[in-house]
């Protein structure tokens, strides 16, 4: 009531005001929307609401600084671009090969893309995996909801469970249901609710400290979540999923499998940096020899950079101490 | 098939039945001439045309047998002839059918083969016309057929589908919507103009925007439709540093150099949207009052008033649970130990997983908060309970200027933006409204560990108004009209289902009886 009594006096002080013939009152009230009523009125989509889906660190600019210089760091210590264009029965032996013979190991693997019909649990079961990824290394899973569900059965096998911590579940939401990410509702009759999400489990092997391993890791600079944005050019993997583990992980060495095809209307593209093996990606042109050499040439591990180190999230510990 | 023929019998049955035809096949064929080219003059050879009239009469009682029934003058002739035939009826329903399996379909295709066949063979190619027959629908294989049927049927859903779509459309209120404005200038142009006094925008001034809007076309009608977000600007603040990650929640307002900013919507603008929605509402009531789809629901769906919040404090670990009886639908935010130091009281995996809370649902759906580490141990107690996990909802927390929240070490390696709720389905319940909703709730933040309302709904969607509905470690926002609440938290018991009342009654006296019996003995 004060409030009101305030604006009228406000009023009768500023008799411009009274001139406009539309009243600009403020409402007394904080209004907020329901975007799921919305949604089952209008059927605009929850996620169409959230304002900073272009650029998440919209309105911080500091964070907004950070993002710009690790593009750029990644950018500027990264192999060349490899494909390995393989059938999907040929991924395990493959592998295997290089495991044993080529002796090759990664720092950071991400298996799966945003499809359903994925081999994972298979090419997860089927390799000596600990072996592919160094210690401490990454394991990033993208799958359906379901199929991720499905991976559960992994931590009940000591083998797996021991060498691997599921440590972050990550979520890619598409923009709409025209979108080519859009997850439907294949053979799944029984769901409750319309999918419009992908899932990721991110999993660490080895130890790292989030305080003391600056030099391996940066957290807090992603979050667990990303939605869609309008990319020109679509491909097969939205680049986000590739700068979720850049920007985590300081290591070069970067593997991505997609044990699934993935069609011809959106191809699987080349990334600077990463081994991408899939039977539908664009480019085979990988070769152990000049792999090596290139990451010899960039270094296993992103350089540390005080202009990075100063604007990146850090643990409260490490804040008292220096 | 004369398909055009069978056209114009289904068209004119009545007439062509009635005198003065009265079934004549002779006349039938007249008129069908007259009427499929006015200006025939094919008049010198009907015999001829008749007899071929007939051919096509007898080709279509061929294909659809019992279509017509015909009768004859010259009685005991073995053989009909097109003479002395009438037809004494026409099932209309059987021609359709027919009319509408050789007609509908192929419209498309039959179009390019027959301009093909007649004025554009000369221009095409060889290989062209080839293409154009694989495109067409001659082409497809049985089995491309039998395939493509099937997709498409398993790509519709059933009408039970969309009638409880349009169902929950009806019964959930217009809630008042009022678009953000996500246009930055606007934003910084009106900091200059609003006129803020104790962190609340009152008022805009007129003649200034007036005046900007020379220099931001558009603004004022922006202003009067969406909501703005209109800096807070204080001595103290910084512009470059950007926002507070706390924006309207932060506690040091007075000192914080980081913008914050106020919400600006015209009260006029909220008073016409809810004119609006209130308006919207008016009219749906009446086509709910009357629900003639039920399905799933209770039949007086619309009338039948929803019991009051029920809640009872209590220890949820200690709580018996059959007291409370059967439910639809459970939802759980339990307080999981994921090695955080906390605010509140949290409970050990065991704890949580031990509950009887098989005895809840003989099936029914079961919605589980979970973060972290929770999710794996979440997953596994509905496995546990008989449940299969069917779901997972993502909750989109934003913030004040409806932003994802991006800062502020939210979880441990990354940061946390959304929060995780498990569905579980047990048994095959046949009485749930499926995919009215996306998995995927957007909304703001509010109290620690507080959960967004929109669930409520979405489960009231699901189940309808009058199903039992049971909340575990809810605390007193959480009780709801149609909702049982149980958690420590609570304020008291309310009760109003007389045989939950006397179940509670009997445990409360069993539970005092308890303790003292086992002290005097001890």
């Amino acid at each position: 009531m004060s409030h009101e009594r305030t604006a009228s006096k406000n009023n009768n002080e500023n008799s411009r005001k009274r001139k406009s013939n539309v009243s600009l009152r403020a409402a007394a009230h904080l209004h907020s929307n329901n975007y799921t009523d919305h949604y089952i009125h209008t059927g605009a989509l929850p996620q169409k609401n959230v304002r900073n889906t272009d650029n998440p660190v919209e309105g911080y600019p500091n964070l907004q600084k950070l993002f710009r210089l690790k593009e750029k760091q990644v950018a500027n210590h990264s192999s060349a671009p490899y494909g390995c264009r393989l059938d999907i029965d040929e991924m395990v032996p493959t592998l295997k090969n290089w495991i044993h013979n080529e002796k090759m190991v990664f720092d950071v693997v991400m298996i799966g893309c945003l499809t359903d019909n994925q081999f994972i649990y298979p090419l997860l079961t089927g390799l000596p995996i600990d072996k592919l990824i160094s210690k401490p290394g990454f394991l990033f899973i993208w799958g359906s909801a379901q199929k991720i569900n499905e991976l559960t059965r992994l931590l009940q096998n000591d083998g797996w469970s021991k060498k691997f911590r599921k440590s972050e579940e990550l979520v890619f939401i598409p923009v709409d249901k025209k979108s080519p990410f859009y997850p439907g509702l294949d053979n799944d009759d029984q769901v409750l609710f319309e999918k419009m999400q992908w899932h990721c489990w991110m999993c660490i092997t080895g130890t790292v400290r989030r305080a003391t391993d600056g030099h391996l890791i940066h957290c807090n600079v992603d979050t667990d979540l990303s939605i869609e944005t309008d990319c020109p050019r679509k491909s097969a993997i939205p680049s986000h999923l590739y700068k979720v583990a850049e920007n985590f992980s300081t290591a070069t060495r970067r593997l991505h499998i997609i044990p699934a095809r993935t069609g011809t209307e959106f191809p699987v593209k080349v990334r600077p940096g990463w081994v991408i093996m899939s039977p539908d990606v664009m480019l085979n042109n990988f070769d152990y020899k000049r792999y090596r050499e290139d990451i010899n040439k960039v270094g296993a591990h992103l350089p540390v950079r005080n202009e990075i180190e100063l604007l990146r999230p850090k643990s409260p510990v490490q804040k008292r101490n220096s | 098939m004369n398909t055009q023929l069978v056209k114009y019998l289904i068209e004119n049955h009545a007439a062509l039945l009635s005198p003065p035809v009265s079934g004549d096949l002779a006349n039938i064929y007249i008129l069908f001439a007259l009427a499929s080219n006015p200006e025939s003059a094919g008049m010198e050879q009907w015999e001829a045309n008749l007899a071929k009239f007939w051919q096509e009469i007898r080709e279509i009682a061929d294909l659809c047998a019992g279509c017509f029934v015909f009768a004859s003058r010259s009685y005991g002739s073995a053989t009909l002839s097109s003479r002395d035939v009438s037809v004494e009826y026409i099932d209309v329903q059987a021609l359709k059918m027919i009319h509408n399996s050789t007609v509908s379909a192929p419209v498309e295709f039959v179009r390019p083969i027959r301009s093909l066949s007649c004025e554009n063979a000369e221009e095409m190619t060889l290989s062209d016309r080839l293409l154009s027959v694989l495109d067409s629908d001659a082409a497809a294989t049985p089995n491309k057929k039998v395939l493509a049927k099937l997709e498409h049927f398993l790509s519709t859903k059933p009408a039970s589908y969309r009638l409880g779509h349009e169902r929950a459309q009806k019964f959930t209120p217009h809630s008042k919507f009022i678009p953000v404005c996500g246009n930055r200038s606007h934003t910084n142009a009106l900091a200059n103009i609003a006129s803020i006094t104790g962190n609340r925008v009152l008022s805009l001034d007129g003649n200034q925007l007036a005046a900007t809007e020379q220099n931001i076309p558009g603004l004022s009608r922006c202003v009067q439709s969406k909501i703005h977000h209109i800096p807070n600007l204080k001595p103290q603040t910084d512009k470059s540093l950007g926002d507070c990650s706390y924006l309207d929640t932060c506690h040091k307002l007075s000192t914080c150099r980081y913008m914050h900013y106020l919400q600006y919507v015209p009260e006029s603008l909220v008073q016409a949207v809810a004119a609006r929605s209130r308006e919207l509402n008016d009219l749906e009531s009446d086509s709910k009052s009357i629900c003639l789809y039920t399905r799933n629901l209770c039949c007086s769906v619309a009338s039948k008033s929803v019991l009051p919040a029920q809640w009872i404090q209590c220890d949820v670990r200690k709580f018996d649970f059959s007291v409370l009886g059967q439910f639809s639908v459970v939802v759980a935010d339990p307080a999981w130990n994921i090695r955080m130091n906390l605010p509140y009281g949290t409970c050990n995996d065991s704890e949580l997983t031990d509950l009887p809370l098989e005895l809840l649902q003989n099936e029914g759906v079961l919605f589980l908060w979970v973060t972290g580490r929770a999710i794996e141990v979440g997953k596994e107690s509905l496995r546990k309970w008989g449940y299969e996990v069917c779901n997972q909802i993502s909750w989109v927390k934003t913030n004040q200027l409806g932003r994802t929240i991006v800062t502020g070490r939210t979880g441990h390696w990354l940061n946390h933006s959304k929060e995780q709720l498990l569905v579980g389905l047990k048994g095959q319940p046949e009485w749930l409204n499926r995919q009215c909703d996306v998995d995927l709730i957007v909304s703001s933040s509010r109290e620690t560990s507080r959960k967004p309302d929109e669930l409520y709904e979405m489960i009231e969607r699901m189940v309808g108004p009058h199903a039992r509905k049971l909340e575990i470690f809810g605390r007193d926002h959480n009780t709801r009209p149609g909702w049982f609440t149980i958690g420590n938290q609570l304020a008291g018991d309310s009760l109003c289902e007389p045989d939950v009342q006397q179940k509670y009654r009997q445990f409360l006296h069993t539970q005092r009886a308890g303790p003292g019996r086992s002290s005097a003995a001890a």
